[in-house]
């Protein structure tokens, strides 16, 4: 769409003309994420250094309807950050500040473009770290981890970001700025924090995070186990947890992701196994003790090829080196890859995995697979070659059936990404038209004229458009009216 | 009896048979606040609930759901009950899958039942709010009700996974997933928890379990200050140990414990393995030497007896939230306010700075001002009291919620005017009257 130039001086009036990128290579440092499939160059973008800039861009994008898509890192995987329909991209990055550091009361409020690390760093000396912890936390934002509901390997335990968000600031999409929860615990009223969080932009712009802050805890243990199939693998996940054991991380490679990863700088992992765990205990040094030698023993009872547990943070530091170079070693693999997100109950990881076998022979592409084992979210990487148009549809098809039989099992579209653009057309996988309508609705709530990065989260699907009536319930013939 | 209401009767009637009773006893029993319901109905399954709720939307008619009843005297009292839906029917447990650590109950289902089928597989759905073996579920949702294991656990926000829910207008709905982790599409159970049943009827909740701790055990800290408590509390969170329990405890409800006197007493509790447990006791005891405390061990039959305490205790029940580092200083100031005109007695999850005031004394003309007076107290520090229990003349006198900042209220108003515009679910109960 095309800006008019009153509505561009308008910008530049309000956030200064050093913080308004028009020029078009400027914008195309900003027409995608890290998932480069969805492009969208923005129209224009700012990058407000003030709430009050935040909200005098939402109130004149709101008189020209005009779209505002949110961005802070631009580390998402979903399409969540660019531009689908043009409009006025928010860089929130310049909006770094932590405002307050509160440990007597064990939370910090930050501003959303804080990128995640950095707030750990300014409590561990303290004893204290922020935990929701994706793989992103060097790079990604809180307000982007606020919007997407990151995840990460330590949230089995600790949860994931919601579980850590106190309170919200934000400009919603009705132009108003506002305060969602904060410090304090059973507020009165709905709970808006907590559909907020996960809303990935499409109620408003968040410009401050009050977040809890977690204890270190007093020991970890970091066993590691390798097997010789992916099933011995799974049933131990499942033996660990029903044994009443809640790890802080429970990790699984596969034999692609091994091999790749052997043939790099090596973590060494024994030849023929087909598959991995790593298995992380913390919380206080008698509990970590014991429960670490009885993993290790489970490893070992189900016919592992290797166990091995770390007696310091060095030799912890080698056990994750692997799964920290999964990602990279993909490239070993394989030129291009799809990455998916779903999840299975963890009863079914034996199962899913067995299909996933299936589907990669079916399309003829390695699927490779590092994962977090402990909660069913799985992270397979269908491989496929670049070159060959035919591959990518291929692989589009191979990723489509593995969702779904991810959904036939009773599990989710997505357990820590997102939706975003890539999974919008998902949705009515797992959500019946009625359960969508909702989501629309409380949508409409928070952002009226829905000019709120459009096109994310939710489907363009009748369910979610105006007009849509779900079908009610039958009554009996009335005599009574 | 008008020919409406007669006819309105045989409609019901058609859709849940013998469960649409307006016998004047049942009626009576089901009165909120003094406002009797025409009809009690009891659905035996989602579908018949979700139909009865069409015919109320469609028909006007006020609909206030009921689990247990334990917490009817929470919230203003409505404006209208013309039919109360009563969930004790939906008490099935749907599907319960030990290996994954989850649950599909519905709402009607209690948390004593469901703990009896669990603690077969060692595992726990740890929400003890007070009274919560005989409170449905779908109760404990609606109000967001807690208890002291929230200090480790957390509250039904962080457990509820997934929820089957009647919109106002009869629709069944499914929001969240029934696996352990999901973040696809918006994370609607959160809006239904604490909501109390005026965006929806919870009818099907899934649930994240935990397994029960190996050995759990309880210590009594005494202290001769409420400050030396909420410093020991903050001491103890502020370290690496792990309590899942801390609960703060004034004189009365000491003494309503039956535990030896004290100017204030933190009780402790640890569950982990064996070893663990001990260590940790035995740091909390170091701690609490010098506090100046000395440390008594309690029988797991504690919790049993604060349970039946908390349930039990004060005419009128004050839920306070304020910074856990004004626990000591709330307690002091909601004593010059509430202690001239009543008894009181409190007790706090210190940690998290939640206060439970009971107080043995209702007259809404000397407690209303009291209430307010402790409402600007907390006012400084962003907290809020909320009046969890009380007689209805109290909650008339005072908004049982207290205030609810303006931008903030508003979209909880657009929301309930977007997901029950007709006001059937509980009409003029919830905060700022919706």
């Amino acid at each position: 769409m095309a800006l008019t130039p009153q509505f561009v001086e308008e910008l530049r009036g309000i956030v200064g003309a050093e913080a308004l990128v028009l020029t078009v290579e400027g914008r195309m440092v900003y027409e995608c994420d890290m998932h480069t499939f969805y492009k969208g160059a923005p129209d224009a973008v700012v990058l407000p250094a003030r709430v009050e800039q935040v909200q005098e861009v939402v109130r004149v994008c709101r008189r020209a309807k005009v779209p505002i898509v949110p961005r802070g890192s631009g580390t998402g995987l979903i399409g969540g950050a660019m531009a689908a329909e043009g409009g006025v991209m928010v860089g929130l990055n310049r909006m770094n500040a932590i405002l307050e550091i509160d440990l007597p009361n064990r939370c910090a409020t930050v501003q959303p473009g804080l990128i995640n690390l950095w707030l750990t760093h300014a409590v561990r000396e303290q004893g204290w770290f922020f935990a929701p912890d994706p793989s992103s936390q060097m790079v990604s934002s809180i307000g982007g981890n606020v919007s997407t509901n990151a995840g990460g390997p330590h949230c089995l335990k600790y949860g994931i970001t919601t579980n850590h968000v106190l309170g919200l600031e934000m400009v919603t999409g009705r132009g108003d700025l506002v305060r969602l929860g904060g410090k304090t615990v059973d507020r009165p009223g709905y709970d808006l924090t907590g559909v907020a969080v996960g809303s990935e932009g499409t109620f408003g712009l968040v410009t401050a995070v009050t977040v809890r802050l977690t204890h270190a805890p007093e020991s970890v243990k970091t066993v590691l186990a390798a097997f010789r199939t992916l099933v011995e693998a799974s049933e131990t996940v499942s033996a660990i947890i029903a044994a009443g054991m809640t790890p802080a991380a429970l990790e699984m490679l596969d034999e692609a992701i091994i091999r790749a990863i052997n043939a790099g700088t090596g973590a060494g992992y024994p030849e023929g196994a087909a598959a991995v765990l790593l298995i992380e205990l913390d919380g206080p040094d008698a509990e970590v003790e014991a429960q670490g030698a009885r993993a290790a023993e489970m490893c070992r009872q189900r016919g592992a090829l290797s166990v091995s547990v770390a007696r310091d943070e060095a030799e912890r530091a080698l056990l994750w080196k692997g799964r920290k170079e999964a990602a990279g070693a993909v490239g070993r693999l394989t030129a291009a890859y799809l990455l998916q997100d779903a999840v299975v109950p963890r009863s079914k990881l034996p199962q899913i995995m067995r299909e996933m076998v299936a589907i990669g022979e079916r399309y003829g592409l390695p699927i490779a697979n590092v994962f977090h084992a402990g909660d069913g979210n799985l992270h397979p990487m269908i491989c496929y070659d670049d070159r060959v148009p035919a591959e990518l549809e291929r692989a589009k098809e191979a990723n489509e059936e593995l969702l779904r039989a991810c959904i036939a099992l009773g599990g989710s579209v997505t357990g820590e990404h997102g939706i975003g653009y890539d999974k919008a057309k998902n949705l009515p996988l797992q959500y019946a038209d009625a359960d969508l309508n909702v989501m629309y609705r409380v949508r409409g709530v928070f952002d009226p004229q829905r000019l709120m990065n459009p096109r994310k989260l939710l489907p363009t699907h009748p369910a979610c458009g105006e007009g849509f009536r779900p079908q009610r319930p039958m009554l009996p013939a009335g005599t009574w009216v | 009896m008008s020919v409406t209401t007669r006819a309105l009767g045989d409609a019901l009637a058609a859709l849940v048979g013998a469960g649409a009773d307006e016998t004047p006893a049942t009626r009576a029993v089901a009165a909120i606040d003094g406002r009797q319901p025409q009809w009690v109905v009891r659905p035996r399954t989602l579908d018949e609930a979700a139909r009865v709720v069409a015919l109320a939307h469609d028909e006007g008619l006020a609909v206030a759901p009921r689990g247990s009843g334990c917490a009817v005297a929470l919230g203003a009292p409505p404006e209208r009950v013309d039919l109360v839906l009563d969930l004790a029917g939906l008490d099935a447990i749907v599907e319960y899958t030990p290996e994954d650590l989850t649950v599909t109950v519905q709402a009607g289902v209690t948390a004593g039942a469901l703990a009896a089928r669990l603690a077969a597989h060692r595992q726990t759905l740890p929400l003890d709010p007070p009274g919560w073996a005989r409170r449905t579920l779908g109760g404990i949702a609606a109000t967001a009700a807690s208890g002291p294991l929230r200090l480790r656990y957390g509250t039904m926000r962080d457990l509820l996974l997934g929820v089957r829910f009647v919109q106002a207008d009869g629709v069944v709905t499914w929001g969240g997933a029934k696996v352990v982790k999901s973040v696809t599409g918006y994370d609607i159970p959160k809006l239904m928890v604490g909501s109390l049943g005026t965006l929806a009827v919870l009818g099907e909740l899934t649930l994240r379990l935990h397994p029960l701790p190996e050995a759990e055990a309880t210590c009594l800290v005494p202290l001769a200050a409420v400050e030396a408590a909420q410093d020991l509390a903050a001491a103890i969170v502020d370290s690496t140990l792990q309590p899942n329990r801390l609960e703060l405890l004034d004189p009365g409800a000491l003494a309503a414990c039956g535990l030896p006197a004290a100017a204030a007493a933190l009780v402790v509790a640890f569950g982990s393995a064996e070893p663990a447990v001990r260590a940790q006791q035995a740091a909390v005891a170091a701690r609490a030497a010098r506090a100046q405390g000395r440390v008594d061990s309690l029988g797991p039959a504690f919790w049993r007896t604060y349970d039946r305490v908390l349930a039990g205790a004060g005419a009128t029940v004050l839920r306070a939230s304020v910074p856990a580092t004004r626990v000591a200083a709330t307690l002091a100031e909601a004593r010059a306010a509430l202690g001239g005109v009543a008894s009181l007695s409190a007790t706090a999850c210190a940690p998290l700075g939640a206060l439970r005031l009971a107080i043995g004394e209702g007259d809404p003309a000397r407690l209303a001002p009291a209430i307010e007076r402790l409402r600007a107290f907390v006012a400084a520090d962003d907290g809020s009291v909320v009046v969890e229990r009380g007689p209805a003349a109290l909650r008339t006198a005072i908004d049982p919620w207290g205030p609810v900042p303006a931008p903030a209220l508003d979209l909880m108003r657009a929301l309930k005017q977007e997901l029950d515009p007709r006001r059937t679910l509980n009409p003029g109960r919830f905060v700022g009257g919706i």
